[in-house]
């Protein structure tokens, strides 16, 4: 676009159609994606650079979960169940991969069994443990037979790793994922751009709205935003920060959707080590932050303040964030009950990658500093936060945010990194995977939550906020994520 | 020889270093919220858990024959990879040699001859601000200038040369101008004091006694008696371009190969470290025996045997 002086006024108003194309002029968008994905096989990592794209727009899974955190049929028109361990899925007719193949169920079965198969490296074989056996009964009917009553088994199902895709494409998933979703992939430029084209045999009729949707990868937060105030951009749904969000909020060209996310953000304490080993020191800790002046301090104030593991989007959700208040004269007294009258001194170990848990560990240290703890912070790269913190939990205090649905299991695993080993917590919770009924497994739920507050394993701190900023002018973008997901299928510019 | 010696030197450094940092590429692929045993399995298909000389020493018999490996990342292979993000940091990188030679020659020698007056004084101080502000941030204002506010260019991203050459020069001219800025500055204040030291030679004083023009004083008496250290200066900074093409590139979104250097070192994909940095530690020797042979064509007295 080469324009001078008098002529800006002109490229201003051509600018303005290109951002508000006119009713049956193609539509298009550009998205920011501050991560480039580390391959497209969904199967194969968990990143969710890789979900961003190709969760839900090139690849679906047989049911869904909608924009509300609901699960709804989707390659299964509808599914049935008498007993809660055989499920039988009656698969939509007519649906076809991006390759003009109908979807049959033996390319379910196909798919399942391949995640269940510990040779394919699949990043979360857990979620398909409890299936027992697969039996395809016709091209359309499929059914499970799970080894016991597993509640979670549709949700699995819903999941990112549970994508159907052709038999013949499984080699190239990893840099050409074949799926039935609403877009196709068109190219993917190394380092540069991803391009997805719209799929015009979508088994949803009307969609998808989008006739290319382009994803830009723009690493630095502050390009991304001068990219997106020089019109290059049509959207950034993850790269901006809570920072940019005021002076975005006040320009009109602009809008700013905040929302709820399953991330939640915690400071994790190694229950392991001394003095961490101590309940009463966790509680001490639990007691001395003041969680609304983090989300202040560290996220100019978005975010929900947490109280346990279990998030706003959850059905289980109970608010516990007024369950451990902020008291330093009772956190100064659990620690003198402890043995530790004058504080004790902490390492905060974080990875700057995630640019939230710097900031928040700041606030965190300023505010310990009143009860005694003295805490300096040690700032360590992803690939050794993974290798010493979550692998070999070679920490005393760390800080991240957890952004997969439904993670309580990670309290009942004693060997995950928090290191929290509580018999009547592990049983309570296998408890709660065999309970179907609703009532009962919400009174489980609400049981869990209690009993972690009390043992206080780790700080519930905040859910990092859902923050996406368009051009005004795009419609359907989801508020909330109750998966980590980014649905684009209804998105569309106003006409 | 020492060209050999030098990569296979480095080759085995990195080689090691990158193995030995904390940090598995298992780890990083699987991530945090999948399993521990998964993670196991894949480092195993990697061959991750195999000796690192063994490693090596496959890794070397591989690379004589031209194979760099396979990009864990993106699997494809390293060698084609390093191919496709040429196209864009080399003439990025060239472009900004030539901002760097085309400012900092110039100003250099007019500060000289212009020696403690305002001139000197003022290209001094704008060399300084040149040496202090860093590259990430030149580019961050560049951006806003000129792609904000006068939207005359894109804020980032690469246009690539099939559109044309036109837009593939746009698109790198601000990134060129913001990694050339601190080299720039650094090589205005080589070049000013050494045709200060070549103007107060003998040699200058009796070519202008002799009456010689000025033009010719400073063309050929000054400047090319200058070029040796100057050239010695632009040499090790053609080297240090490369390296700040890894942040400017970061910046302006560029898909070249200091991004793929930075995301593979994040990701620990070895193989695409290994490579990108055989490929520019090769690139650095070669500039190196180029600036060894400018010195013979600048200075016949200089002899290799």
């Amino acid at each position: 676009m080469r324009h001078f002086g008098s002529l800006r006024p002109l490229a201003a108003l051509a600018l303005g159609l290109l951002v508000s194309p006119a009713a049956g002029a193609a539509q298009n968008l550009v998205v920011q994606s501050a991560t480039e994905p580390p391959g497209l096989d969904l199967t194969a990592t968990p990143a969710s650079a890789t979900a961003v794209v190709v969760f839900y727009n090139v690849q679906e899974s047989l049911v869904k979960v909608d924009r509300h955190g609901k699960i709804v049929p989707w390659l299964a028109e509808r599914w049935h169940t008498s007993d809660n361990k055989n499920y039988t899925f009656f698969l939509k007719r007519g649906v076809r991969f991006h390759n003009g193949r109908e979807l049959r169920a033996a390319d379910v079965k196909f798919v399942i069994d391949r995640a269940m198969n510990p040779e394919t490296k699949h990043p979360y074989p857990g979620y398909y443990a409890a299936i027992g056996d697969i039996i395809v009964k016709d091209d359309y009917t499929i059914t499970f037979t799970l080894k016991g009553t597993t509640a979670n088994f549709l949700l699995n199902m819903a999941r990112q790793g549970s994508v159907v895709y052709p038999r013949e494409a499984v080699d190239t998933l990893k840099s050409e994922p074949i799926g039935t979703g609403p877009y196709k992939l068109a190219e993917w430029v190394r380092g540069d751009r991803i391009v997805l084209v719209k799929n015009p045999d979508y088994h949803v009729k009307g969609l998808p709205k989008l006739d290319r949707v382009t994803y830009r990868f723009i690493p630095d937060p502050n390009a991304a935003l001068a990219a997106l105030k020089a019109g290059d951009i049509d959207a950034a749904m993850f790269g901006l920060g809570p920072e940019h969000v005021p002076e975005l909020q006040k320009d009109p060209r602009f809008q700013v959707i905040i929302g709820e996310t399953t991330n939640d953000v915690i400071m994790s304490m190694n229950n392991s080590r001394k003095p961490y080993s101590d309940v009463r020191v966790r509680r001490a800790i639990t007691h001395g932050i003041n969680k609304p002046e983090v989300v202040k301090g560290a996220m100019f104030g978005l975010g929900t303040v947490l109280g346990t593991n279990v998030d706003p989007l959850n059905p289980y959700f109970v608010d516990m964030s007024g369950a451990m208040p902020y008291d330093p004269g009772k956190a100064k007294k659990l620690l003198a009950e402890a043995g530790y009258p004058n504080g004790f001194e902490a390492v905060l170990r974080v990875a700057p990658q995630y640019y939230y848990t710097v900031r928040t560990g700041e606030v965190l240290a300023a505010q310990l500093q009143k009860i005694g703890v003295r805490i300096k912070i040690e700032q360590v790269e992803w690939g050794q936060w993974l290798s010493r913190v979550w692998k070999d939990a070679e920490y005393e205090l760390t800080i991240i945010g957890h952004a997969e649905a439904w993670d309580i299991a990670n309290y009942a695993n004693p060997k995950y990194y928090f290191r929290y080993d509580n018999a009547d917590f592990q049983k309570l919770f296998t408890e709660s995977e065999i309970t179907v009924d609703h009532k009962a497994r919400r009174e489980l739920y609400v049981r869990m939550q209690k009993k972690l507050v009390e043992d206080a394993p780790v700080v519930w701190l905040y859910i990092h906020p859902r923050l996406a900023v368009t051009k005004k002018g795009v419609q359907g973008i989801w508020q909330d994520l109750p998966l980590p997901a980014f649905d684009l299928s209804e998105v569309a510019w106003a006409k | 020889m020492a060209f050999v010696a030098t990569l296979f030197f480095v080759s085995g450094l990195v080689f090691v270093v990158v193995r030995v940092l904390p940090g598995d590429p298992a780890l990083l692929i699987i991530g945090p919220e999948g399993s521990p045993e998964a993670a196991a399995r894949l480092r195993e298909a990697l061959g991750l858990n195999r000796p690192i000389p063994l490693q090596y020493v496959e890794w070397l018999t591989n690379a004589l024959q031209g194979d760099l490996g396979v990009s864990l990342q993106y699997d494809l292979p390293v060698g084609r990879l390093i191919a496709s993000r040429l196209p864009v940091t080399l003439p990025l990188t060239l472009m900004a040699a030539l901002f760097m030679a085309a400012t900092a020659l110039p100003v250099g020698l007019y500060a000289a001859r212009r020696h403690r007056r305002a001139g000197d004084y003022l290209a001094m101080a704008v060399s300084q601000i040149g040496v202090a502000v860093p590259g990430f941030w030149a580019g961050l204002l560049l951006i806003l200038l000129f792609s904000v506010h006068l939207g005359w260019v894109q804020s980032g991203g690469f246009a690539g040369w099939s559109t044309g050459l036109w837009p593939g020069v746009r698109s790198l001219l601000l990134p060129a101008v913001a990694l050339g800025l601190f080299q720039a500055a650094v090589l205005v204040r080589a070049t000013r004091s050494s045709v200060l030291d070549v103007l107060r030679e003998d040699y200058v004083r009796t070519a202008r006694a002799k009456g010689v023009s000025e033009l010719s004083v400073i063309g050929k008496h000054t400047l090319r008696n200058a070029l040796i250290p100057i050239v010695t200066v632009a040499g090790v900074q053609l080297g240090q371009l490369m390296a700040g093409a890894i942040i400017l590139e970061s910046v302006f979104a560029l898909p070249g190969l200091g991004r793929l250097a930075l995301g593979a070192i994040t990701a620990r994909d070895l193989p695409v470290v290994q490579g990108v940095t055989l490929f520019v530690a090769s690139s650095i020797v070669l500039i190196n025996f180029a600036v060894d042979l400018l010195y013979v064509v600048l200075d016949p007295r200089i002899r290799y045997d």
